[in-house]
């Protein structure tokens, strides 16, 4: 395995490298190159499927899930975008119902 | 003067420590006869004076009033706007630390340079904005401190204890874990992991909620329709929910300030706990997070310690007992150890083995040979929790032909995933031309007792090399000229 230095801008595909922001979030300059539109009249998915839990997993595998989730969202739950903030805390829930539904409340 | 001073500068409460003659740390009151002040500053309409602690709490008006300044000490576009003037949180914490400094300097003597104790989470710019406000009252911010470093300290001092030591420090404002190593005077922190906006605040919201669907039910209007009445139902909603630890059942009656009637709001512990079980439960997974991070297992801890106001919450005493098959301590009052600490830790610090509080990397095309699959990640060279002060470095490899510019992201964070790192600046080193893709740029990070960062980019074959301090200098951050130019104008200022 090797690796090659890749930066955003780069990665981006962009010629020019733009001034690095502070604490800026990787993920919505990606979101913007990755990410299409959300689709209208999709239907609200479950807390199962915002985790990423298939009806197949083990329950090793929720729990890892789970925990690799939280780490996460915990992380995007102090970020200064309240839009990015409020996202975090909307999975949050959804890690705990997921939890409570799969392992018991506490 | 007093030479070992600790401060909490908290959410909800601050409070000074120092160390006396014998050793044991003691906190000072403020002017007003209390222990802790309340972390709230009033600007007063008529006179040129801030009121600070509970004066503050109390009878200000919710426009001039500020509550819980520190949830925004990482947030540049937080100001706060009073007659006309624009104040920085850092500014309005240097308000609340210059009422301690000036009513507690006359008990303990004078006070010029102190420990302050930050949550374990807390991000460059919120450091920066600490020291800045400490500097604008007047006093050398000496060290900072993680608070459940400082309450494991005092918890070590106070009880004798040894052995692995996880801290459970559920604030006003956050939650911080802390797992360390405790051997006589030599204290290891093993991890930190923390949660920001999960405290009593949260909790205190929660039963608001229900006071005012409780009162719409019971007599079809609203509760409150102004910040002045919201806040007072706060209180009252705060003043429940610290009952319901001592009784099972509460009863409260409110009113609304329309003359809509009196509504009678029953409360039981059993539904409280209900209502903040969510809550609850990510507290249980940042324990677990910090399990994992240091690779134990709950049976090895030897003692789980108590800390901040919200752990008297009985249902956070069962949860953790549950888990870890022992009962969690409380270093004496769970709302003081952690300034005490900090006093202590002023002047131990030499004892103490800190960690890095996050992982630093660069952004890298990952190449797998094996299943030949290319991927952009975050790649760790300084992991979070390796022993301070420490060095790192990973090779990488040039990506093009004849690159002019190399350019290294620094990232923050452990995720391998880009999309949940953060990038916090660039280094760019220029090298010779004509060389083809491949060349070997080495990537070494730093990272110094004062949680200070350098990175360091060096092109192995020219022997270019750029270093820089790793660290925050945008927006929110103030230029010594103008720190010292506020400093000097808050000292002019009435503050009781």
């Amino acid at each position: 395995m090797f690796k090659i230095l890749k930066s955003l801008s780069k990665s981006l595909g962009g010629g020019k490298p733009a001034e690095a922001k502070p604490a800026a979030k990787a993920g919505s300059l990606l979101d913007k190159v990755n990410k299409g539109a959300p689709l209208k009249n999709e239907p609200p998915k479950s807390v199962e499927e915002l985790c990423g839990i298939t009806p197949k997993m083990a329950k090793d595998e929720i729990r890892a899930q789970l925990k690799l989730l939280f780490r996460r969202y915990n992380r995007s739950a102090s970020s200064l975008d309240a839009k990015i903030r409020a996202e975090a805390d909307k999975m949050l829930d959804a890690i705990v119902q997921v939890r409570e539904k799969h392992f018991g409340e506490i | 003067m007093a030479e070992y001073v600790g401060i909490d500068l908290g959410t909800t409460l601050s409070g000074l420590a120092y160390l006396k003659p014998d050793g044991n740390p003691e906190i000072v009151p403020n002017a007003d006869g209390e222990r802790l002040t309340h972390s709230v500053v009033f600007f007063d309409a008529h006179e040129d004076v801030k009121l600070v602690g509970s004066a503050a709490r109390d009878g200000g008006e919710p426009d001039r009033t500020i509550f819980q300044i520190k949830r925004y000490m990482d947030d540049p576009e937080h100001l706060v706007e009073i007659d006309g003037k624009k104040w920085t949180p850092a500014e309005i914490s240097a308000l609340i630390l210059s009422k301690l400094k000036r009513d507690c300097s006359k008990i303990c003597g004078d006070i010029t340079e102190v420990v302050i104790t930050v949550p374990a989470n807390f991000n460059e710019l919120a450091r920066k904005s600490t020291i800045a406000a400490a500097e604008m009252a007047g006093m050398k911010v000496k060290r900072l401190v993680n608070e459940p470093t400082a309450a494991a300290v005092y918890y070590a001092h106070s009880q004798g204890v040894k052995g692995r030591i996880l801290v459970f420090d559920l604030g006003g404002g956050t939650l911080d874990t802390t797992i360390l190593d405790v051997e006589g005077d030599t204290i290891k922190i093993l991890t930190s992991e923390g949660a920001r906006h999960l405290g009593g605040s949260n909790f205190d919201d929660i039963l608001l909620d229900t006071y005012a669907e409780q009162y719409k039910k019971q007599t079809g209007a609203a509760l409150y329709t102004d910040e002045r009445h919201r806040r007072r139902v706060l209180q009252a909603t705060e003043d429940s929910k610290k009952m319901l630890s001592k009784l099972q059942r509460v009863n409260d009656t409110v009113a609304n300030d329309q003359n809509s009637g009196i509504a009678r709001i029953d409360l039981t512990r059993e539904g409280f706990e209900t209502l903040i079980r969510h809550m609850l439960t990510r507290t249980v997974f940042l324990v677990e997070q910090a399990l994992d991070s240091a690779k134990l297992k709950p049976s090895d801890i030897d003692h789980v310690v108590l800390v901040g106001g919200s752990t008297r919450i009985p249902k956070v005493k069962t949860i953790l007992e549950k888990m870890f098959g022992k009962t969690p301590k409380s270093c004496g009052n769970v709302d003081e150890c952690v300034a005490l600490g900090a006093a202590l830790f002023a002047k131990k610090s030499a004892k103490i083995q800190e960690v890095c509080n996050a992982s630093y990397g660069t952004l890298a095309m990952v190449y797998n040979a094996k299943t030949q699959e290319e991927k952009l990640m975050n790649s760790i060279v300084i992991p979070k929790n390796t022993p301070i002060p420490c060095s790192r470095s990973q090779v990488y490899q040039t990506s093009e032909d004849n690159e002019r510019v190399i350019e290294v992201d620094i990232t923050q964070g452990e995720d391998e995933d880009v999309k949940f790192v953060d990038v916090i600046g660039r280094l760019t080193l220029e090298v010779p031309p004509n060389r083809p893709k491949g060349c070997e740029i080495a990537v070494t990070f730093s990272y110094d007792e004062n949680q200070r960062v350098r990175a360091l980019v060096v092109d192995k074959q020219s022997g270019r090399s750029k270093e820089v301090a790793v660290s925050y200098k945008g927006a929110g951050v103030l230029s010594d000229e103008e720190l010292k130019r506020r400093s000097a104008h808050l000292r002019t200022m009435r503050i009781e």
